[in-house]
């Protein structure tokens, strides 16, 4: 079946519900769903241009940094009196250009992303603390956190998403994204631009990433050098767990999202019913684990079938 | 897309069966019939505490105290939970957490009182009733403060026990101040109030007070020039957590252990090296166990409404009453670790 994996965990996403509706009946209610989820809008979005990136063979360490540096780069340009306006576009920028770095060590050399956004991951996160100073900046204007915490991240990534599933599904990029993560020399001399389409896919990530970190400012009421620390773990674990091959080549949007709304609601219900903070970073390691051994059983049967048709 | 179609209404119609299913709450209200009649009366509350990090030994022995009121009250649920990381973040979806759970009262000790400001209104929104303990937020965004030591309390209790370490109310001999920077708020406080505790000693004699700008180096030079500059010197307060270990070194290092005594703020483990030299005799601090112990009976007593503002006392168990000024619940008195006691605390 097609569908396999998306059955498989919707259906773990239901059983941690209703678990969750039994132990904590509170958990399962429109409003409390509503304030936990507020936390999960920054990783969704960073989760998407790394949905990409993965599908077409590479891989993105740096997000965390980024996110940093177009946060403290909001916080600095604010500081200096601009509207606020400006620094949202000023962070975007930044993004931007840090996943257009990314993108041309991609797109000019023959290193793996693995080892250049191992990189700038570190670099990047030097040049946050760097430039800020190690300074929290904080103090923006009520409309603006109420603007970006309301129901803006929704939106943006609920347009993200859909659109990267129309790109995925009905454009001839996300054909060309598939054959590169499959098979880069064929997809070369198919006249693909290759080069090109890496060089944009890392842009784009970049410039996700600053809108995460506005959106993150905008919650915390703060930019500062620290800010995503660890989210390319996430964001990573969210896109394995949806069914996305890490070697690149295959993946599907709506996994993603499953992926995703799995790792959030059970990180949540985790804390909130053994109420031991340490408790979600050991639900990121099992359900990565989840997911390896979902792919195995998935895999082996569907190697049987195929025994069986031969 | 049709399959994709099809894939979605199944997981629409099966998160819709889950929600609608379970989101009636009926829960009962947990028994209280723990509390031992004659107590306080009341219904069971959850109280949530957020320390600034979670797994260091000074918020633990915090966390002690006020799982013991918790223990005595019998009817509240003590929540003691908080990022290990010290990360604001992190603590943020904590307090989010809390209110969705509809706790009855939060307190903070914000580690970054910016950041943790939204999550803390938005709880306030909520109708959960949020104060601080330990650090202080904006005033806006919580209730109370549960408020360790006021600054005359440590200015005083610094003189009475430097006076007492040179040899009681017959002390002489002149001491010097190493403080944190010259501009430094809380110590400024302290030291005006230590010079007005001063004149009950007229024999004891301040000669100098100079900044160490939070490092250990330049308090380990600061006052050895101190030393040579007056041989009849016979004790430092050491006012910052930096400069106090690096005065203690500088002393042991000149051969003056028990002729020159350092003393100041700090917790007993950063210390406890000096202590036992007998280079420090004694170390202060507030008692952090009746930290969290008063905390949590504020949390109850706010419930209740025996704490409100205008308020100027409070019952708090094995503590007896407190005074509360303003909109701060004050825990008042410090703790001296000296070489008897300072094996019984491990923060």
């Amino acid at each position: 079946m097609k569908y396999a994996r998306e059955v498989a965990l919707a259906l773990l996403l239901v059983a941690l519900l209703v678990a969750a509706a039994i132990l904590e009946p509170k958990f399962v209610t429109w409003r409390a769903q509503a304030l936990l989820a507020t936390h999960a809008w920054e990783l969704a979005i960073v989760a998407v241009p790394m949905f990409l990136i993965i599908v077409a063979g590479g891989i993105d360490l740096s997000v965390g940094s980024v996110v940093a540096v177009s946060a403290v780069s909001f916080g600095l340009s604010f500081e200096r009196g601009l509207p606020v306006a400006v620094c949202v576009c000023v962070a975007l920028l930044t993004g931007l250009v840090a996943g257009c770095i990314n993108g041309f060590f991609a797109a000019r050399t023959r290193v793996h992303s693995l080892l250049f956004t191992l990189a700038t991951m570190t670099a990047l996160r030097g040049i946050a603390e760097g430039i800020s100073l190690a300074r929290p900046f904080s103090g923006y204007p009520e409309s603006f956190q109420r603007v970006m915490g309301g129901w803006f991240p929704v939106c943006a990534f609920a347009a993200l998403a859909f659109s990267a599933h129309i790109l995925m599904t009905k454009w001839r990029v996300g054909r060309w994204i598939r054959a590169l993560g499959t098979n880069e020399t064929a997809t070369r001399f198919s006249l693909i631009p290759v080069d090109r389409l890496r060089f944009w896919l890392f842009g784009f990530c970049g410039a996700c990433c600053g809108l995460a970190a506005v959106i993150l400012v905008a919650r915390n009421n703060t930019a500062k050098a620290d800010m995503g620390l660890g989210m390319e773990l996430e964001a990573i674990t969210a896109v394995v767990l949806g069914g996305a091959r890490i070697e690149g080549g295959s993946g599907r949007i709506v996994g993603l999202f499953l992926g995703l709304a799995l790792i959030h609601e059970s990180r949540e219900f985790v804390s909130w019913h053994w109420k031991q903070h340490e408790l979600n970073l050991i639900v990121v390691g099992v359900l990565l684990i989840g997911a390896v051994l979902i792919d195995q059983v998935l895999s082996r049967r569907k190697q049987a079938a195929f025994a069986h048709n031969g | 897309m049709a399959e994709v179609m099809r894939f979605w209404t199944l997981i629409v119609s099966c998160a819709a069966l889950a929600f609608a299913g379970c989101s009636s709450e009926n829960k009962a209200e947990a028994p209280s019939g723990s509390a031992p009649a004659g107590k306080e009366s009341g219904k069971k509350i959850t109280v949530a505490m957020l320390p600034k990090k979670k797994g260091v030994p000074y918020f633990t022995s915090c966390s002690e105290g006020a799982m013991e009121a918790a223990k005595e009250l019998g009817n509240v649920e003590l929540i003691y939970d908080g990022p290990t990381s010290g990360d604001a973040a992190e603590a943020v979806k904590l307090i989010d957490q809390w209110t969705a759970q509809g706790v009855d009262v939060i307190a903070v000790s914000p580690n970054d009182p910016a950041v943790l400001g939204p999550a803390m209104k938005r709880a306030r929104e909520a109708g959960i009733k949020v104060i601080t303990w330990d650090a202080d937020s904006d005033p806006q965004n919580r209730e109370f403060l549960v408020n360790q030591a006021t600054p005359e309390e440590i200015g005083n209790s610094l003189v009475d026990t430097m006076a007492f370490d040179l040899g009681g109310s017959s002390a002489s001999g002149q001491v010097a101040i190493v403080t944190a920077s010259l501009t430094a708020a809380n110590q400024n406080e302290w030291i005006k109030y230590m010079k007005s505790r001063l004149a009950k000693y007229p024999r004891i004699e301040l000669v100098a007070i100079k900044p160490s700008n939070e490092d250990q180096k330049l308090a380990f030079s600061v006052t050895q020039d101190l030393l040579k500059a007056y041989p009849g010197l016979r004790g430092v307060f050491a006012i910052s957590s930096v400069a106090f270990p690096g005065a203690a070194e500088a002393v042991k290092q000149a051969g003056k252990t028990g002729s020159v005594f350092v003393t100041g703020l700090s917790t007993p483990n950063d210390m406890r090296g000096y202590v036992n030299d007998g280079v420090v005799k004694s170390v202060i601090l507030w008692n952090t166990k009746d930290l969290g112990y008063l905390t949590v009976y504020a949390a109850r007593a706010l419930v209740d409404g025996t704490l409100k503002g205008g308020e100027t006392s409070l019952k708090a168990g094995r503590l007896g009453e407190k005074k509360v000024v303003g909109d701060n619940v004050m825990l008042g008195g410090t703790l001296t670790f000296t070489k008897e006691n300072i094996g019984e605390y491990d923060f």
